[in-house]
Order: C-alpha cells, then structure tokens, then sequence
C-alpha cells in the first residue's frame, strides 16, 4: 500500500494517474465521496457493482447533458425526416421543380389523388427518423460523453480493483486534481475509513503496432475495396452470362405452364397425342351449373331459330383486331337478323333497379370506350382516335350507341346487343367473360334506356348527323350530364 | 446524506379532516347553480334542451373520464405491482369510486334514450335516418350499396334496451372494481394484513380485460355513437389516451393540494410528482400518437364512410380552429412544459401543467362531441351566449364531482396506512 518513491510521479515505465481507495460497504463510500467533495477534490469518480442512491451529489457530478444532446438530434432529425421526403418525392421548388424542367425531379408519384408533398403522409416516417436518431444520439452519446470505447483503462492493472463488479466499492481521486498530492491524500483516504489504498499507473512502455501489421491492414483494406468496386463496375453494364440460380428447385419447379407443350412421356411418346398442357374437356361433357343450354338467355338467340346454309361466319365470334375499316366494308357480314330475340327472356325482369344495374355495370364496363352518356365520346376512344390521328395507332371509332345502326331495333334488336357485349363485334371486345349473363341483359336494358334519351353526340360523328336521326336539341344535349341523366323504365 | 425512512406514515393529517363537510355543501350549491344556470339560457337559445344536454354530455365524458382513467391507474399498479406509488393510489382509489356515483349524473341522458327521443343520440327514433350526411350522400348510400343499409345494421347494435343494458353494466362493473380495490385497501389500513395485496394483485389482471372490453364499448356508445353511421376502431383508445392522461392530472393536483392545506405532508414526496410528470408526458404523447393514428388512417383511405366526421371538424372554419388548438395546447405545449428535469420537479409548474392538459382535455371532449349537435352549424353558431352555457354547465359538473370525491372521501385516510410497500414508496428515489 505505501509506497517509498512518494515524490516522483512518473518513474521510467509508468506514471501515476491516482490513488484508489477501497470501502466495504456503499454507506462509507458515500461519506467519503462527500469528504473528499469538502475537501475540494473535484477530479473523482466512484465505482460500484451496482448504483448506489445519494452518490451524484456526494461527489458533486453535474447533471448530464445528454438530454440536450438527444433533443438537438432529434429536431434535425425532423428537417432530415421532412426533407428526404420533400426530395424524393420530387417536392415543389416553384418553377424550379415543374414537370417541364425538373431541377429536383426526385420520384413524382401521385398517389390516391393526394399532392406529392403532403403532411400527414410524411409525419409516420419523419416520426420513425426521430425516434431512431434519437436512440443513436442516445447510445452513442452516452458513449461519447463517457469516453468510450476505451480499449485499455489502467484501473484493471490493479488486482483488487476487479472486485468493483462483486462486492467492493472504489472511490479514486486523480492525480491531475488541483488539490492532489501523493502523501497527504493518501493520509486522507485513510482518514475517510479506506480499507487499502492503492496506486493507479499508466504503462509508458511503447504500444505502438508492430510495423508488419501496419502493411497487413493496409493490405486487407484495399482487398475490401474491390468488391465495391466490382459493384460499381457491373452497375449499367450488360452481361451475356447466365444468371445464377441460388435455389435451383425453386426456379425450374416439376409442374407444367399453361399454353405449353406437356413434358409427361411414356415409352418415348408423347401421353397426350396433342401434346398440350391444357386438357380439354372431355367431348360432350358439360361443366356443373354450365349448361346454358337456354339459348334466348345465354345467347340471346330464338330457341326455335334453326341455321340457314347462307350464314357464312358467325357473326362476332372473331374478334378482328386490327382489321381496318376498309377491311370490313369490303366484306360485310351477311347477317340474319332474325335470329335474335327482340324481347326481353323471361328469366330477366325489367324494372327500375336492373336499369339501375345495368348504369353501374356500363359505367364500369363499356362508358370508358362508350362514354357516360354512350354517345361514343369515352376517354379511350378520344386518345386512340387522337393517336390515330398522328399515325400511332389503329383504331375503329367506338360507336355512337345513338348511332342509328345501333339503336334501330330492327336491324339490332335486343339480342343482337346482347351478342355484342358477350362475343364482341367488329373491333370491339368480348365481355361475357367478365360480365355475368344478368348484368350482360341489366346493361342491355340500360342501352335501350339510353337510346330512348336520344342524347347528340358530342364527338363530332358525321354520318351522325347526316343520317338525322338525332331528335334532341342542343340544348337537350348539354344539359345532359351522365350524373343527372333520368332514367326511363323501358 | 441519503436516510432510509421508516414505513410509517408520520404527517399528523393524513384525512381531510372534517374539510369535506364544509367543501361538499358550497359545491353541490355551486354545481347545481351551474348547471340551473346553463340550463336556463340553453332554454332560451335556438336549440333549446338539446343545446344543454349535449354540453352536458361533455363535461360529463370529461368527469367520467378522468374517473376511468384512475380506475386504470389503480387496476395496473396492482398488475405491476408497483412500490412507488402506493402514497398517491388512495387518491386514485377515492376517484375511481367516484365512477359508481357518475353512474347517476349519466341518468338524465340516459332519460333522453329511453323516453325515445333523438336528441342526443340520433340513432334513437322510429325510423332512424342517415342523420348527419347530405341528400347526395344518402342517395348514394343507398344505391350503391347493395344490402340493407348501415343504419339497419348499425341498429341491431345501437337500440334502446341494449343500449341501456350495456350502460347499465358499465357503471355496475367500473363501481364493482373501483369498490373491490378500495374497500381491500381500507381493510388494510386496520389489518395491515399482506394477503390483502396479494389477492387484489391476483384479481388486477382478469380486471383489467373487465376494464379494456368496458372502456371501449362505453367510449363507442356515450360519445362514438353521437355520429353512429361513423367507423373507426381507434377510437376508445384515444379516448383512453385522454382518460389516462387527465387521471394523472387530477391525481397530481389533488396530491398538491391536500399539501397545500396541510394533510398528508409527509407521505408525498416530489419524487412521486416527478414520475407522475414524466408519466404525464409520456401520455401527452401516446395522446397525439393516437389522434393522429386515427387521423392519418381516414385521412389516406380518403373513404366518404369515414371522412366526413374529420370532414366537418377541418373544412369548418370555427371547428378548424379547434381541431388546430387541440393539436398545439394538447399535443405540442404540454409536450414542451413537461420537458425536463428541471419543470417536473416545480410543484408550480406541474400544477399549471396539470391545469392546461385538463383545460384542453376538456376542449378535446367539446370537440368530439358538439360538432354533431348540428352538423350544419359551426363552432361560430355556437359562441357568444354559447360559451357561457358551456362554462356554466362545466363548473357546475365538476363542482358535483368535487362534492362526490369530498363525500366518498369522508373520514378516511387519503394514503395507505398499512401498505406492504409503503417503505418503498417512502423512499422513492428518481433521477
Ligand atoms: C375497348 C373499347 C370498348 C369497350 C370497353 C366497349 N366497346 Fe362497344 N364498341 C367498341 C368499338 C370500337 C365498336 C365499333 C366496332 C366496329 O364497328 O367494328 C363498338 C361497338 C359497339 C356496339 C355496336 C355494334 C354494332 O352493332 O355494330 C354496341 C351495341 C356496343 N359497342 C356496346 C358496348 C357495350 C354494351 C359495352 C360494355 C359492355 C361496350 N360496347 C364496351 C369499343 C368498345
């Protein structure tokens, strides 16, 4: 414990950082840290196995100001959370950001109508950046402020020392204290009740790497370097080398595609002769609740209507696709227009809510070619036609149903538009695929009703107008909006 | 030099000494000038009875909640089984039997559902309508929807009897727990039997479940279903978040001020004032978490079922302005008066902390629940004679809670005489 060299403080090898003193029990070492504070001492610190209440003011530790550490974090982090957010999602500058001449153009997604830069969207993720910044400025500054990491502490050279984390408590007070000299604070510890004191030396002795470790860390770091290198070389280049496949079972799986040829072979054949994936149904064979066989219902056909040999095609069943309009005036369609019922079957009720029906399952289904009022003026059709117009498309105008081929019941009675809508006709797409038979005829009903309106396109169609057919007035016209549209009850 | 203390309490006052005899008197005279007073001019304003009861009904949700809220406190003390806050939970304990003698307060409203009328709760007559939308809103609902309406549906939740049952079962089970803690710990205060604590920590949990289902569907049905054809889950948890909050409130003002006249001087240290501050900040936040949570999930889906309840609380100017005082007098001051060391440990301070968050807590039940007397009419409509209905309707509730809390209080002690963990609570020690 006393040691001879009492005067000098650094010998050769090491120097004196403080003096140590043991107590047996927290109570004594709380006096003393309140002694030593008397006395003057104000580079001290106290080490315990556990926190011990009253120690903070006995040895006169300040409060720490790790709270306003975190804070000032956590307010930056609020300008960081918003402005990232502000800037990937492409945030207005004024004229500086316009879509035209994107300074910041970062990712402009409009999404669910909100604006690119809205508040309450952003809050969730700044909040997130807050709270994690806040826990690292917490940690992180906790370690700062204790000088950690501390590799090598000269404390743990003393032997006795090792028990602060059992069952002793250390109270230190370093050489660098004003009030500091080796024999009398020595006496003094004594005086307070130490139980052993001893002396905390720093080793001076060269600690510096060995010069051979030096040229391996230098080696090793540039070795780290090539894969982000080779990272940034492979970014926006093309490769003809084969992927690679990390879980191969998983990207060639035992199991057909659909549309494919059928691997399954038996003595060297093909199973099916077909060869196809895809089953067919067996030949006469009909599906539960399938049957259709009600042709004026499924097909909107007269169930006594019997082929003629004159019938070329069947009308619609083909969907031309990009057949021109010369194509099709060049061949018309010989037709029999006596074969579709021109009444209602007697499965579907007319009334007031299957029109109701038939206008939600239109404005769903057809108004986007069609337009609300099925006068031919949908969004899709204005852009074809317009792509159309500067050659970047092909495309057959989506009718008028106003159109006086459409709406004469003669030449396309009810189940003419009923075949419409499931098979399609000239360009126009089959629906019934998606449409349930009950809603093809609520729409249906709901066309009729439209007609009745005998609503002017709005889409200048000039035959429309040649042909005269169109009663409204403009007046009539305009003042029909698909929102307030009566609905007539056919 | 740090002491332990003895377990014992050792102020010479530890009852209200005789105080409830001469507060109870002047505030039931107080409460019931108020609320005659607030009654009278509602009678005279345009909407006559309807504009009193529907104040009524909010400083009645505040009150409650603030009982509720130290039921809560007191049911997780016991599940946590906590030390430091044995000297503040007969405070708590005394406030949530209040819930019992709420239960009568709520009669009037509960009149208005049973005599079958529609003046507060709009679910409640013949044919309920879809109250609170617009005719296009409605027309829409009906087309559209392709079933019974909501209203249908809603009402075979929202109906008389069940409804009267279920409010019936609220006030009987908070009453129950509140009575089984209270009159335990009494018990203990003779005894000082150790068993007592064990068996009211064991019954903590399965209350706690009683309390969470009983506070949610009551939170649905006195103040969510004001506007019935409304969605939203979260809503009994913000009102949860106010309860808790204002409870804390309520106990931290009244700790100081039994100190303040001289009672149970010694028992309640700042340490306890502390961690009731850094608790009340913990709640000012989990408040505004939730409030937006709730606001952020409308606000995105962007869904007409759900957005015109914010609807009518934002693009009105007069409640516009409310909705923005809540966000910075609930959310953003009390956040900043509560920071730090220093402000908790300010008797001062915390009481005009503890002040604040009641105001606003009480503005918060406003704005829930006065938009929906007239969703045509904004707050502006409602100023003016209107302000003096509320107030006087808001004192005289509160000075009948006071008078309650003075009656149940009696002569007994406000901090547990025998706590097994009273030591503890002596001796706590925050940083
Ligand atoms: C993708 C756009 C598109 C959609 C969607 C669409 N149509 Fe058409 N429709 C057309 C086009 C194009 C024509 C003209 C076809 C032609 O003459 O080659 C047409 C023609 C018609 C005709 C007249 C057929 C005739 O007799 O010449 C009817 C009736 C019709 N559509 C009804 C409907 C109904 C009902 C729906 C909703 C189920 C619908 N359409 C959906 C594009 C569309």
């Amino acid at each position: 414990m006393a040691e001879e060299n009492t005067n000098s403080s650094t010998d050769e090898n090491s120097k004196l950082i403080g003096l140590v003193a043991q107590f047996d029990d927290p109570d004594s070492l709380v006096q003393a840290c309140d002694q030593a504070r008397q006395a003057g001492y104000t580079k001290t610190d106290a080490f315990s196995p556990f926190p011990v209440h009253g120690i903070d003011p006995a040895l006169g530790i300040k409060r720490t100001i790790l709270p306003f550490i975190v804070l000032g974090i956590a307010v930056g982090a609020v300008f960081i959370g918003l402005g990232m957010q502000w800037y990937t999602n492409g945030g207005s500058l004024g004229e500086f950001s316009t879509d035209e001449s994107p300074v910041f153009p970062g990712y402009r997604f409009k999404i669910s109508g909100k604006p690119y830069f809205s508040l309450p969207a952003n809050i969730p993720v700044t909040f997130e950046v807050i709270v994690l910044s806040s826990a690292f400025a917490t940690f992180f500054g906790m370690w700062f402020l204790n000088k950690l990491p501390m590799l090598s502490n000269p404390l743990h050279r003393i032997s006795r020392f090792k028990r602060a984390t059992n069952d002793k408590f250390f109270l230190m007070i370093e050489q660098a204290d004003e009030q500091f000299d080796r024999g009398s604070t020595e006496a003094q510890l004594n005086q307070w009740g130490a139980v052993s004191i001893d002396e905390c030396r720093r080793d001076l002795t060269d600690n510096n790497l060995p010069s051979w470790l030096r040229l391996f860390a230098l080696m090793g770091a540039i070795l780290l370097l090539l894969p982000p290198v080779a990272i940034f070389r492979a970014m926006g280049m093309t490769s003809r080398a084969p992927r690679l496949h990390v879980v191969p079972d998983m990207d060639w799986q035992d199991k057909s595609k659909t549309q494919t040829l059928s691997p399954i072979m038996m003595n060297d054949r093909y199973l099916f002769a077909d060869e196809r994936v895809m089953r067919a149904p067996v030949d006469g064979s009909v599906a539960r609740g399938q049957l259709d066989a009600d042709t004026e219902l499924y097909e909107g056909i007269k169930s006594d209507y019997v082929p003629t040999v004159s019938m070329t095609t069947p009308q619609g069943s083909v969907r031309t696709g990009l057949g021109t309009q010369d194509e099709a005036e060049a061949a018309p369609p010989v037709e029999d227009v006596s074969m579709y019922v021109t009444e209602f079957p007697k499965e579907i009720t007319v009334d007031e809510a299957l029109v109701q029906r038939g206008q939600i399952r239109f404005n769903i289904y057809c108004a986007a070619c069609h337009g609300y009022a099925a006068n031919g003026d949908g969004l899709v059709n204005q852009r074809a036609i317009a792509l159309a117009g500067i050659g970047k498309a092909q495309w057959t105008s989506a009718k008028s149903l106003h159109d006086a081929t459409v709406s004469n019941a003669e030449k396309n009675p009810l189940g003419r538009i009923f075949e419409t809508i499931s098979k399609g006709r000239g360009t126009m797409g089959p629906y019934g695929a998606q449409i349930p038979t009950a809603d093809r005829w609520a729409i249906v009903a709901y066309v009729k009703a439209l007609q009745e309106t005998g609503i002017k396109p709005v889409l200048a169609v000039s035959e429309e107008d040649k042909s005269g057919e169109s009663e409204a007035s403009d007046a009539n016209a305009t003042a029909t909006t698909p929102e307030d549209k009566t609905r007539p009850t056919p | 030099m740090h002491e332990t203390r003895p377990a014992k309490i050792t102020s010479p006052i530890t009852t209200l000494n005789g105080g409830h005899l001469r507060t109870a008197p002047v505030a039931l005279i107080v409460g019931a000038i108020g609320i005659g007073v607030a009654i009278m001019l509602s009678l005279g304003s345009e909407e006559g009875l309807k504009r009193f009861m529907f104040t009524y009904l909010t400083s009645f949700c505040f009150v409650l909640s603030i009982s509720v809220g130290c039921l809560f406190f007191v049911t997780i003390m016991h599940l946590t089984r906590a030390g430091w806050s044995v000297t503040v939970r007969r405070v708590a304990e005394l406030y949530a039997m209040c819930a019992l003698g709420l239960g009568i307060l709520f009669i009037p409203i509960l009149a208005t559902v049973i005599s079958g009328s529609d003046m507060i709760y709009s679910w409640n007559q013949g044919g309920w309508t879809m109250h609170d939308l617009t005719t296009a809103e409605k027309a829409e609902f009906v087309n559209v929807a392709n079933r019974p309406p909501l209203e249908q549906m809603k009402y075979q939740f929202l109906n008389q009897n069940f409804f009267t049952i279920r409010v019936i079962a609220y006030f009987l089970a908070w009453g129950g727990m509140a009575w089984f803690f209270l009159s335990n710990s009494l018990k203990q205060d003779k005894s000082g039997d150790k068993n007592l604590t064990s068996r009211m920590q064991a019954f903590s949990a399965p209350l706690m479940i009683l309390f969470a289902v009983t506070v949610v569907f009551s939170s649905f049905d006195m103040e969510m279903s004001l506007s019935a054809l409304w969605f939203s889950t979260m809503f009994p948890v913000y009102f949860f978040a106010g309860a808790f909050l204002s409870a804390l409130c309520t106990i931290l003002l009244t700790g100081l001020w039994l100190q303040k006249t001289g009672r149970v001087t010694d028992e309640i240290t700042i340490d306890h004032y502390h961690d009731l501050g850094k608790l009340m900040q913990g709640f000012v936040i989990f408040w505004g978490y939730i409030a937006f949570s709730q606001f952020l999930l409308i606000w995105y889906a962007n869904i007409p079922e759900e957005t015109f309840w914010y609807n009518l609380r934002i693009n009105q100017p007069g409640w516009m302005t409310l909705s923005i005082l809540l966000l910075v007098g609930h959310l953003f001051i009390p956040f900043f008066l509560l920071m730090g060391r220093g402000l908790r440990r300010n008797r001062k301070m915390l009481a005009f902390s503890a002040i604040f968050i009641l105001a606003m807590h009480w503005v918060d039940h406003y704005w829930l629940i006065m938009p929906q007397m007239n969703p045509e009419a904004n707050l502006y409509t409602l100023t003016g004679m209107g302000i003096v209905i509320d107030l006087a309707c808001m004192v005289g509730v509160i000075a009948v809670y006071i008078a309650m809390f003075c009656m149940i209080a009696g002569n007994r002690s406000l901090v547990p005489l025998k706590d097994p963990r009273l030591g503890e609570a002596l001796n706590h020690e925050v940083h």
